[in-house]
């Protein structure tokens, strides 16, 4: 199959995630040395608002939204091995998001969108900003709208054949895509504009809080989800082995994508729109959701296990030596699953009830999300960039051992990162602040913390700096010649040759999901609607 | 990699992941020690909020 217009769809949304990375890379070095104030030039609060919802911006919705729908377009043409549905829809996609972006963009830079990518209200900001988040929004909805048709219609031309695993998993992304973004578009078409544009007075923020929470979690298994893809489709045969688990791994993302959903609540533990009950039930899902990661942990494991017996590694620990960890995705993936372990331990001290309360609102929060986005899932972005780009440019990698410095580089620089972000929020320091003008003994304490994140944000901006290097090298190198590397799947130890509907489509777990989100958010949201709450204006623009 | 007869080979398929049951272990032992840590050294220590 000649797929050259998929890898041009597929390379155009990479290099717009990436150039979106690079930049908020530069942000994110920035705003830990605004914030330790060593250089007292570069002090200031407003500056440092808009460069940090311009990074949240750029890395959570831009990096992620673009990533997923060029990898997802790559996955659903090569694993089904037929051309992407409609190509023209999913550029028509591609120029909204970009628009969309560009929109935002201007208000963010300007510091007229300075309320973080979390934009809660009644925090204001200008109009282009909402405007730009929905099309960026809508963009993505096309790429859900072409995985799932793609999705129907290989079942109907191959009846009762197991749908290829990576394209199960990305149509189960798509789905949870479009379940979980409806809460943030429902904020911002109901609120956030109507009052930005002055159609309405006030915003009810429990309402909106309410809203964003549906949206907040499940878009961080959103992002999570190709990384998920690249453990069970990739991994097992860069290391030279199989995949333990076929059914496993459809299981899990599965129970992703259901329960990560109607969880959302353990985001407002501390807030008093909601009842204990409800924030009872969404902590014990939160708990149901780590079930997938612990099978995830499990089968990636176990599949690198069977790879490094098979390469000649004896007794219970021999066989890791035995992995090739010259292989950029092999040393991904266990550079990834470390900070999983050291993230995921983080997550649940933030999902426990009573300990929520210890680390509420602090430095911790922002150092577990960046363990887990930064870390765990983008250093699998990196592997499956340097996996799928001589691929896509059809040109070899520049440099294999670039590729391996820079991921060493990047788990380093995120352990010197995160590790201070972590004691820095026990000690205390709040999140969500751009400097601190009083000394104390409490804020002195801080220093040395805030001294290595600044360290371990050089060493990361180093490392992504490396990326785009390579990347940029290997699209420009002049080689010339056939390259006729295609894109190898995993196959499992037992593949499956047949499989019962429910592990082979989305249809009963569609409708799980909606009576999932029924109980879980129905009442919460309805009950603003029959309540006397008080609106708030609008502030901050 | 060293050259493996096929029987080697099929019986590496078939055992069990030892190595992995092992290692799943000892993170989640880790995990709720730090867990225990966490939560008798330094939560309830701080005692109620003011």
């Amino acid at each position: 199959m000649n797929d050259a217009a998929e890898r041009k769809l597929a390379l155009s949304h990479l290099w717009v995630a990436f150039i979106a990375f690079i930049v908020a890379c530069f942000m994110g070095e920035y705003q830990v040395l605004e914030r330790s104030g060593l250089i007292p030039a570069l002090d200031s609060p407003t500056v440092y608002f808009a460069s940090v919802s311009t990074h949240g911006v750029l890395m959570g919705f831009v990096l992620t939204t673009f990533f997923i729908m060029g990898f997802g377009y790559y996955t659903a043409s090569t694993s089904l091995k037929v051309p992407v549905w409609n190509n023209k829809l999913a550029w028509v996609g591609f120029w909204i998001s970009l628009l969309g972006t560009l929109l935002a963009a201007i208000p963010l830079l300007t510091g007229n969108a300075s309320v973080l990518y979390t934009f809660y209200l009644p925090m204001q900001a200008h109009v282009a900003f909402y405007l730009g988040a929905t099309l960026l929004i809508v963009g993505s909805w096309i790429w859900c709208g072409i995985m799932w048709v793609m999705f129907k219609q290989w079942k109907q031309v191959h009846p009762k054949q197991p749908v290829p695993l990576a394209m199960f998993a990305t149509t189960a992304n798509a789905l949870l895509w479009l379940w979980a973004s409806a809460g943030v578009a429902l904020e911002v078409l109901f609120q956030a504009i109507p009052l930005a544009l002055g159609w309405i007075d006030t915003v009810d923020p429990g309402l909106a809080r309410t809203l964003f929470a549906w949206t907040l979690h499940p878009i961080v298994y959103f992002w999570l989800i190709p990384a998920y893809i690249a453990f069970y489709v990739f991994v097992p045969k860069q290391a030279g082995g199989y995949l333990y688990s076929d059914e496993a791994a459809r299981g899990a993302f599965i129970v992703l994508a259901v329960f990560a959903l109607p969880i959302g609540f353990h985001h407002l533990y501390m807030d008093p729109e909601q009842a204990k009950g409800w924030k009872l039930l969404h902590g014990i899902g939160t708990l149901v959701v780590s079930i997938p990661t612990l099978v995830t942990g499990f089968t990636v494991i176990a599949s690198l296990e069977i790879a490094g017996r098979l390469r000649g590694g004896k007794g219970l620990f021999g066989w890791i030596g035995s992995l090739p960890w010259s292989n950029p995705m092999v040393l991904a993936v266990i550079l990834s699953l470390l900070m999983l372990i050291l993230g995921g331990f983080g997550g649940v001290i933030n999902a426990s009830y009573a300990m929520n309360a210890m680390i509420h609102n602090t430095a911790w929060v922002p150092g577990h999300f960046h363990l887990i986005f930064a870390g765990t899932t983008v250093i699998m972005y990196f592997a499956i960039a340097y996996y799928l780009w001589p691929m896509l440019v059809q040109k070899p990698l520049f440099s294999n051992s670039l590729a391996l410095i820079q991921l060493w580089t990047w788990f380093i620089g995120m352990g010197i990162l995160t590790t201070p972000w972590h004691v820095l929020g026990l000690l205390g320091q709040p999140r969500r602040i751009s400097s601190v003008v009083y000394n104390t003994l409490l804020t002195l304490a801080w220093k040395p913390y805030e001294l290595a994140m600044i360290f371990g944000g050089l060493i990361l901006l180093g490392s992504a700096c490396l990326f785009i290097y390579n990347l940029a090298k290997t699209q420009l190198n002049p080689v010339s010649g056939v390259f006729t590397q295609r894109v190898e799947y995993a196959e499992a130890i037992h593949p499956v040759k047949e499989l019962p509907e429910y592990l082979n489509d989305f249809t009963l777990w569609n409708r799980v999901i909606a009576v999932l989100m029924l109980i879980s958010f129905g009442v919460p949201i309805l009950q603003f609607f029959f309540m006397n709450t008080f609106g708030s204006p609008g502030w901050g623009y | 990699m060293n050259k493996m007869n096929e029987e080697d080979r099929k019986r590496i398929l078939e055992i069990s992941p030892v190595g992995t049951f092992a290692l799943m272990a000892v993170v989640i032992g880790s995990m709720v020690i730090a867990w225990l840590f966490l939560y008798f050294g330094v939560f309830i220590p701080r005692g109620m909020i003011n």
